[in-house]
């Protein structure tokens, strides 16, 4: 019986103790199994990049591009020359590589199958027959003879082409006029998929032409087929540069020119101080330079939605600029030559268009930039007139615009163009003189301008973002530098960019302080702090022509996001420090 | 530059009427480098003293002309300030340049004479302590 009773025991204890080892042991399993055999989640892809010239080679960009999939995800080798893509974020699949080193190609392996399994590639590289196809506009510029004065027309030439197109093309001084006369009268809404043509013709001075027609023809192939000067190229990234990956999500037509970028994240407002945001999704939304539709792209499954925004205008050219988001978070656009403004409704998906008023919307009248962060302490709207560089603002309550001119009071000097804008929490306006050299602000109350002269002559101020502690980021477009502006004590500080010919466009400052800024030039993404002066340069996969920049700052580290405007595709960049 | 005045009032009028106008090719866009300074009058500069004669550094510049509109600079540790400038058609004796610091009043200021018309324009100001 007291067998019975303590064998009974054991027995319920060793069976207890079984069954718990059992449950654990399944636990175990399924972790193990999630963790190691992930359904639908390839192993890490990892691997090795080396060339005869160098052995094991730092900074060579390594991308993925599973079969039918619009997403390509890069990483970068470190010092031994490995790589490996963030766990679980390849599925099983048939993978295109790709690398980018300058001097390279790709000798093999060209492609992948990635299945449940781990799975270690050796990339090779060798030497490639066409280096000139590799340069960036940056790389041309470094490589290019003659004067800043000679070079300085060309940064316009990047907002439409790659520079490969002038050093390639073979035409000599006198044939290069009518061509660049030609372009003049293209949309400056223009890339290569999509040319425009302006209707209002564009006033073009015939020495400017010749002069830069008589440069542009001493470094392309008018004299030979070989260029007579040597090509310079930048280094490849390395230490801190190598720790990130790029995520580029192509964009379903090529005729899509992402501009502006932004995350529709609570809490993030990049141009205004009033901090609020739309939804908070966590979805893409681009402005498309060239087609007229507001675009949404959820970066999870690369889909797209696009929203078609009404043509005001047929037979002029199509596509908007700028896109900021008001204090209720739904979204603003700046039409460009359809012209007049748009308010795009989160909620409902629906557009409200805000017409110029007949008399003022001629065939030249253009708006790029759009300012509504504010609107709710007034009921205005600022906006720019491009061609006739004045300020308009916008009652939403009436629909009636107005227009200031911040530049009379300096009489009939220099070419101005008010372009990137912030608002403070008043509706004072601030903007950048992108013709000049100066931050200007208009009195909400008085429209009184007032303009603050950059440090650095011919600045040339281009994109801006206006942050809590009042102080106005902003690009020195043609100074190649980063500034701020502080508007309390009205003090400038100016940072110089750490690679030459780079023509910042647009710089973001980050929850911890730090700048990121992008262009049309170098294809790499600056990460700048200006406390200590140290930079991160991010080399991007493809060539990558970047406006606006934009930094969500929900994410730890922060992640960076811009628009291909020539590639059509949208760029995520997730630092791994 | 004074075509371009002539140009934008044209312009203005020609697109009114419902025609197609030219206009600067700046746009936002394209200039190939034409944009000339040459309509561009003298740059303005200065010190920016206290009564002692030490330099003031920090005090806010503001250039005035009649029109509506200001330029605003500060005095840099050396009390030194400079200012792009206006349009030749802006006569410098028409521009007020005034200046200001948290704790002092402005004095006077002073308008250094001009050896040619292209010279930058000099005009020092004095700050008193108060």
């Amino acid at each position: 019986m007291r067998c019975a009773m303590r064998c009974a025991t054991r027995w319920a204890t060793t069976w207890a103790t079984t069954r718990i080892m059992r449950i654990a042991l399944g636990v175990f399993a399924a972790v193990l199994f999630f963790v190691l055999v992930q359904p639908g989640r390839a192993q890490t892809l990892t691997g090795t990049v080396s060339s005869a010239a160098e052995g094991a080679m730092e900074g060579v960009l390594v991308s993925a591009q599973k079969d039918g999939s619009p997403i390509t995800v890069t990483v970068v080798s470190d010092a031994s020359g490995h790589f490996r893509f963030p766990d679980g974020r390849l599925s099983p699949g048939h993978y295109a590589l790709r690398i980018r080193a300058i001097g390279y190609d790709l000798d093999g392996p060209q492609s992948v199958d990635l299945g449940a399994t781990a799975r270690d590639v050796a990339i090779r590289l060798r030497k490639t027959s066409d280096l000139a196809a590799q340069l960036t506009n940056t790389e041309w510029f470094m490589s290019m003879p003659g004067t800043a004065e000679d070079k300085r027309p060309l940064i316009e030439c990047m907002s439409c082409h790659s520079f490969e197109r002038i050093v390639r093309s073979t035409y000599d001084a006198d044939s290069f006029v009518p061509v660049l006369k030609r372009m003049a009268q293209y949309a400056n809404n223009t890339i290569q998929a999509r040319v425009q043509s302006r209707v209002a013709a564009r006033d073009v001075n015939d020495a400017s032409v010749r002069k830069l027609a008589a440069y542009l023809a001493t470094v392309n192939l008018s004299r030979g087929p070989v260029w007579n000067y040597e090509l310079r190229t930048l280094p490849r990234p390395k230490g801190r540069a190598t720790r990130v990956v790029v995520t580029e999500y192509d964009l379903p037509r090529k005729t899509i020119a992402p501009h502006d970028v932004r995350i529709d994240r609570n809490g993030q407002n990049g141009s205004g101080p009033n901090g609020s945001g739309p939804n908070g999704s966590g979805h893409v939304w681009y402005s498309d330079f060239v087609e007229n539709f507001l675009g949404e792209l959820d970066p999870q499954t690369g889909a797209v939605t696009e929203y078609p925004i009404p043509v005001a205008k047929p037979g002029f050219p199509a596509g908007t600029l700028d896109l900021e988001p008001d204090a209720d978070g739904n979204l603003w656009l700046a039409l460009m030559f359809q012209t007049g403004l748009a308010r795009f409704d989160m909620a409902r998906k629906t557009f409200k268009i805000f017409p110029l008023p007949a008399a003022l919307n001629d065939d030249a009248m253009q708006q790029s930039m759009v300012m509504p962060a504010s609107a709710s302490v007034d009921g205005k709207v600022w906006t720019n007139d491009v061609a006739r560089q004045s300020i308009m603002r916008l009652d939403t309550k009436t629909g009636a615009y107005e227009r200031i001119n911040p530049f009379a009071f300096l009489g009939n000097s220099h070419l101005h163009a008010p372009y990137g804008m912030a608002a403070d929490k008043a509706n004072d306006l601030y903007f950048m003189d992108f013709g000049g050299e100066a931050v200007g602000r208009v009195d909400a109350k008085s429209l009184a301008p007032t303009l603050f002269p950059t440090p650095t002559e011919k600045s040339r101020p281009r994109r801006t973002m206006l942050d809590a502690q009042g102080h106005l980021w902003f690009t020195e477009f043609a100074a190649n530098k980063l500034a701020m502006f502080d508007l309390k004590t009205e003090a400038f500080k100016e940072w110089a960019v750490p690679t030459p010919h780079t023509y910042p466009y647009d710089v973001f400052r980050d929850k911890n302080g730090e700048l990121w800024s992008g262009g049309m030039a170098s294809d790499r993404v600056l990460r700048f702090d200006p406390q200590t002066g140290q930079s991160v340069e991010y080399l991007l996969p493809r060539p990558t022509n970047i406006r606006r920049v934009f930094v969500d700052d929900s994410t730890s580290p922060v992640t960076f996001w811009a628009g291909n405007n020539h590639g059509a595709a949208i760029v995520r960049l997730e630092p791994q420090d | 530059m004074a075509f371009r005045r002539s140009l934008i009032v044209a312009s203005l009028a020609v697109s009114l009427s419902g025609l197609a106008s030219t206009l600067p090719a700046r746009a936002g866009g394209v200039n190939f480098g034409e944009d000339s300074d040459t309509n561009d009058g003298p740059s303005y500069f200065g010190f920016v003293r206290d009564s002692d004669g030490s330099p003031v550094a920090g005090a806010r510049v503001t250039a005035a002309p009649k029109a509506g509109g200001s330029l605003v600079t500060r005095s840099n540790s050396m009390g030194v300030y400079k200012i792009p400038g206006f349009a030749k058609e802006i006569d410098p004796k028409t521009v007020d340049i005034s200046c200001a610091k948290d704790g002092y009043s402005q004095a006077s200021v002073l308008r250094r004479g001009q050896v040619d018309t292209k010279d930058p324009v000099e005009i020092d100001c004095t700050l008193q302590k108060q």
